[in-house]
């Protein structure tokens, strides 16, 4: 999986779950300030994520460190690397 | 239009203990009970006179010092509920059926442990790592502990392990293994669906101890009726909320109820059914993700049971005990509905005293059940069941008598079957949708509809939020009360009851 890919899946997570507008998924926007989740949407980020990439995410230092879309997107990215190895 | 402080939906274990303990902290309370009665699965039966249990046989959490102790205390209903320890030889037996061998476990996690050394000399490795990480995890679970319990829970990694992943790890012995995995029959998932650390969580405190309650559940629900009368909660049967309405700033202003009338509440808690809760929330004001999370729940099975006794049995000898029958080693394949063959059995003996005075042996047995298979059923109720339907209960009643008769010849002539039930029996008596024993199947990497929802002032509790059965229940209740009543004054709360 492209980085490509990593980030046309996870704005998909974000378009179809959350219904947030395409034109809002830009990597510096932060998730709580600009894409309007609250900690209640976390876990059903997590949820989605997880269904999407085929993942376990877990509630780790590395998970609580991500603010921006992109953080996010980077994250996942190391996490599909981490099980391709 | 009526008001009050809280409204709790569910007069299961979880509603109960929730509407006491707010009512304990000062608030005025409404309960409201879809069914006709309080209890749910704590509800027992009388036919000919003999009570018998439906969803609640025996729980852990009664040693000293133990979860289930200390929340009753609190609750103030200690001394209303007596633990019959099943602690004496043959009190917990696994039996697999096909390679005639037997197991008699004895009570406490060490006694445990050291009898499975001298049942299997050549894994005593395996046994003492298993009970290592039974402890840590059970260790790690700060929300067993009341005075920790608002403390934010650390997942550990047994959290992304399934129970079958540490098992094949430790060892390749298959009775070892389904021994070991037994206790996932108390959880309602199988040891490839839920995590080692869900399993430890319950199976933890059932190697501690396994008790039943003088009088089943019936036990507890007289004891919350009492304090009831005595506390500022209102209760109201055959009720539930139809409708949310007055919706401003994500809280909900006015409920409005199945009964016509309307009602004001600062908070509302549902103790129900995860996907019941979303029935009754409009769901424009909730995202997608969490509508397709909460959708994405599978219901956990229920069991058919037989209610039966054993006449001219001597009450000295009889129990209580319970059995489990095993017709193979995979409890995968045992706990699979597509499985055509003898699932797994767990045959309960008790002594328990009549309406009429009398002692009575009184047999339970049991086996998981899938509403899935019954499906054709599934629209039939009460008394107007289709002949095929009484056939296949009849059969299962049979089998169940034959394997009861099998392991137990002394009482193959005295047993006496009184009565019988499916998942839909349960679904449409004690109103659990599908029939469900555990709520929803506690599955690895899933995360539990629990505490505050998208609407502020909506939360959830019960049996699926935390941990499946009477003590998980309860201990969802205790942590959805401490935000409901705020954290310091929780905390005063509880460290108080607990010093009297």
């Amino acid at each position: 999986m492209t980085e490509q890919d990593v980030i046309r899946l996870v704005n998909e997570v974000f378009v179809d779950s959350f219904e947030i507008e395409k034109s809002r998924l830009v990597p510096e926007a932060n998730i709580f300030m600009d894409l309007g989740l609250d900690s209640l949407d976390i876990v059903d980020l997590v949820v989605a994520l997880q269904k999407k990439f085929g993942v376990t995410i877990r509630d780790d230092e590395r998970v609580r460190t991500i603010r921006t879309l992109g953080d996010l997107q980077q994250f996942i990215l190391t996490l599909k690397k981490e099980i391709g190895k | 239009m009526k008001k009050y402080d809280q409204i709790v939906v569910g007069g299961g274990v979880s509603g109960l203990t929730l509407s006491l303990l707010l009512a304990k902290n000062g608030k005025k309370v409404l309960l409201l009970e879809k069914g006709p009665h309080l209890g749910g699965s704590l509800i027992r039966f009388y036919k000919k006179n003999i009570p018998f249990d439906t969803g609640f046989h025996f729980t852990a959490g009664f040693s000293r010092g133990g979860i289930l102790s200390e929340m009753l205390k609190v609750l103030g209903i200690q001394d209303q509920i007596k633990p019959i320890f099943l602690s004496a030889p043959g009190s917990g037996v696994f039996v697999f059926e096909k390679d005639n061998l037997v197991y008699d476990m004895p009570s406490g996690t060490e006694n445990f442990r050291l009898k499975l050394h001298q049942y299997f000399p050549q894994e005593i490795q395996a046994i003492d790592a298993y009970f290592l990480k039974v402890k840590k995890v059970y260790q790690a679970t700060i929300s067993l502990d009341l005075r920790k319990i608002g403390l934010h829970a650390q997942a550990v990694d047994e959290d992304y392990l399934s129970l079958q992943e540490v098992l094949d790890a430790l060892t390749t012995n298959v009775h070892l293994k389904a021994l070991l995995s037994a206790f996932c029959v108390c959880y309602g998932a199988n040891p490839k669906e839920t995590s080692f650390a869900n399993h430890a969580r319950v199976a933890g405190g059932l190697y501690e101890s396994v008790a039943r309650i003088e009088n089943g559940g019936e036990a507890f629900i007289r004891a919350f009726n009492e304090r009831f009368s005595q506390s500022n909660i209102e209760v109201c049967c055959n009720t539930t909320i139809s409708e949310c309405a007055e919706i401003k700033n994500d809280a909900v202003g006015r409920f409005i109820l199945s009964n016509g009338e309307s009602v004001t509440a600062t908070e509302c808690t549902f103790t129900i059914h995860p996907q019941e809760v979303l029935k009754i929330l409009p769901r424009q004001y909730f995202r997608k993700a969490f509508l397709e999370r909460v959708a994405a729940f599978e219901t956990s099975y229920g069991f058919f049971s037989v209610f039966g006794i054993v006449e001219n049995a001597c009450p000295n000898e009889f129990g209580p005990s319970i059995t489990s029958l095993l017709p193979s080693t995979n409890l995968n394949t045992l706990l699979d509905p597509n499985q055509k063959e003898d699932t797994a059995l767990a045959i309960i003996r008790s002594v328990e005293a009549g309406k009429d005075g009398k002692k009575y042996c009184v047999v339970n047995a049991f086996q998981p059940e899938f509403y899935s298979n019954l499906k054709q059923w599934a629209d039939s109720s009460i008394g107007k069941r289709p002949a095929a339907y009484n056939e296949y209960k009849a059969r299962q009643a049979q089998r169940i008598t034959e394997r009861f008769s099998n392991f137990f010849p002394q009482y193959r002539n005295d047993f006496k079957i009184i009565d019988a039930a499916s998942v839909l029996t349960f679904r449409d008596y004690l109103f659990s949708p599908e029939g469900n024993a555990y709520g929803i199947k506690q599955k690895m990497g899933q995360f539990n509809l629990f505490g505050k929802l998208p609407l502020v002032n909506i939360y959830v509790a019960g049996q699926s939020a935390v941990l499946p059965g009477i003590v998980g229940a309860m201990l969802s209740s205790f942590i959805v009360a401490r935000n409901l009543i705020g954290k310091e004054e929780f905390n005063h709360f509880i460290a108080g009851e607990l010093t009297n």
